[in-house]
């Protein structure tokens, strides 16, 4: 299990040296992460191991105080406004909370980045939003409001709509986040299709172990902003790495609640590593 | 017990010293965000802008201006009625309740229909963009514009800008006119002054230039409600709490600054000679 254990075909998505700090307190140390093209990588890590916050990085809705970050082999971190814009239109984000505009229904809502960022036909753009919304399994509810719809069924509508520019690379935030075990199974099985049917790059952040181990190529593991292992789920599951093993076998960090002495052991388990 | 004043003693320099950084900050913050406006406004416009744009910016004049109609015309018959009413209790004193008449034109002409549609609208509007703003924030909505490489400004502000500069200055019209027929309202039942007379006199009293500063102000208290009630939306910080700490900002922030305002603007042309009596 390497730091930056290369995938099957180039990488897409490069992490090089990636810092953030929050005031004094770092959230990202050096992190180091290739996302290679075609593969499903599950960025896993617990609440507060800053992996939303390196999300936000590799969308470029942050800058890193230190590091650079290239998609397609541009860097996000210093390159002109136009060539990000350039770089996001190839990128499709289903964030957390589905995000979906509540004015608009959810056909205008997959709709939506094909009638601001293309030119093409009325009728084109309904047929393609019928297709995205066939891949997700919504079409039934294509004239509804986002208010009108379940947990799943707006996750899926966010989906639809990160896919509606026939990206190369998708990213997850959470998608099965609040969602009950089947509903999120079923979300799995999306994603897993998707990669399958038109060969998308995905990236998906997660704390959510089962479906990590369901639809991951690799994963990669966040824990208190340091990178700690990056590998194939056989790697992960034959780990022994203790902190690997806790998150595995669902220990609590109960430690943490008497003082510092779980970020001592930590840190004697950062040199370590 | 020096300790504690000395900890006393920097707290509150250190409070001055952050809520006057944070004034200077969101000073900035606003001149920015409405020059930004400004350039986007271009993109609403029917025709040479993008169609769906002006769609938004006509849904904007709906829930800024249209839906504020039977609020602003019932504040300003109310207040033209009182200003009438209080007029002529010391006019007639003097024997001179025909001026109740320029009282009521002149008072709302120049300062009264501007002013009082401004803190109508600021108190319904300001609250909501800044709602609509904070949730969109909390619920990533505007991450999600960001990444599709789509400009939050154009998308939501300057629609709600066009909006408002378009519809504030005609409800202060409609102020105007309220304001000037509850006056008459007034005269006729109490000294049963003939609408016709009535006319002539309002028609004398009013000036042209006058008309105009009322405009000109409410073109800038509509460019305060919306930039401010934005700006505090956009201070949301994640949490769905703040969005609501960030409504009550929206509306004290922009009452206060409609008022200042108001009164700049007052000094303004008044310096400049332009509101001297007629």
């Amino acid at each position: 299990m390497t730091h930056s254990g290369a995938g099957a075909g180039e990488p897409v998505i490069v992490v090089r040296g990636v810092s953030v700090s929050f005031g004094s307190k770092a959230v990202l140390n050096t992190i180091n992460l290739d996302v290679c093209r075609g593969e499903i990588l599950v960025l896993l890590g617990g609440s507060g191991s800053g992996k939303t916050t390196l999300l936000k990085q590799i969308l470029g809705l942050m800058k890193p105080d230190r590091g650079s970050i290239y998609i397609n082999g541009v860097d996000i971190t210093c390159c002109t406004s136009a060539e990000l814009i350039a770089v996001r239109r190839r990128l499709g984000v289903a964030f957390q909370s589905a995000a979906l505009f509540n004015s608009l229904s959810v056909e205008e809502n997959v709709a939506m980045p094909l009638h601001e960022l293309t030119e093409l036909a009325d009728s084109t753009i309904s047929l393609m939003v019928w297709i995205k919304l066939k891949a997700v399994g919504l079409t039934d509810a294509a004239r509804l409001y986002p208010r009108e719809l379940s947990g799943g069924m707006r996750k899926r509508a966010a989906i639809a709509r990160a896919i509606a520019m026939d990206p190369e690379i998708l990213v997850f935030d959470e998608p099965s986040a609040g969602l009950d075990p089947i509903v999120a199974a079923g979300l799995d099985e999306l994603i897993v299709f998707l990669k399958r049917t038109l060969g998308m790059t995905i990236l998906v952040v997660t704390h959510a172990l089962e479906s990590a181990f369901r639809i991951a190529d690799r994963i990669a593991m966040l824990d208190h902003g340091h990178l700690i292992a990056v590998g194939t789920k056989d790697e992960f599951q034959a780990s022994t790495l203790p902190h690997i093993r806790q998150f595995l076998e669902r220990k609590s960090d109960f430690r943490a609640a008497e003082g510092n002495f779980a970020s001592a052991y930590l840190q004697e388990f950062m040199h370590e590593h | 017990m020096s300790t504690v004043d000395r900890a006393f003693g920097f707290t509150s320099l250190h409070r001055v010293g952050v809520s006057v950084i944070r004034w200077a900050e969101d000073i900035g913050a606003l001149t920015l965000q409405l020059w930004a406006a400004i350039w986007k406004i271009p993109r609403v416009l029917p025709v040479i802008g993008k169609r769906r744009r002006w769609t938004d910016a006509v849904r904007q004049m709906l829930a800024i201006g249209v839906s504020a109609l039977p609020m602003v015309s019932i504040m300003s018959l109310c207040l033209g009625f009182v200003v009438a009413l209080e007029g002529a209790a010391e006019l007639r004193r003097f024997g001179g309740l025909q001026y109740v008449v320029d009282l009521v034109v002149i008072g709302f002409t120049r300062e009264l229909a501007a002013l009082i549609t401004g803190i109508a609208v600021s108190g319904r509007s300001a609250s909501a963009i800044a709602a609509e703003v904070g949730t969109m924030l909390v619920t990533e909505e505007m991450d999600t514009l960001r990444v599709m490489g789509l400009n939050p400004i154009e998308f939501t502000l300057a629609p709600k800008f066009l909006g408002a500069l378009i519809t504030i200055p005609c409800l202060a019209i409609l102020s105007t006119l309220c304001g000037i027929f509850s006056g008459y309202f007034f005269l006729a039942f109490s000294i049963d002054m003939n609408f016709l007379v009535y006319s002539r006199e309002v028609l004398e009293s009013i000036q042209l230039r006058d008309v105009w500063l009322t405009l000109i102000k409410s073109v800038v208290f509509a460019t305060i409600i919306v930039q401010v009630g934005y700006l505090a939306g956009l201070r949301a910080s994640g949490e769905p709490e703040s969005v609501g700490r960030a409504t009550t900002a929206a509306v004290v922030r922009s009452t206060f600054l409609v008022i200042v305002a108001d009164l700049a603007a007052t000094s303004f042309f008044y310096l400049m000679g332009w509101s001297a009596a007629g």
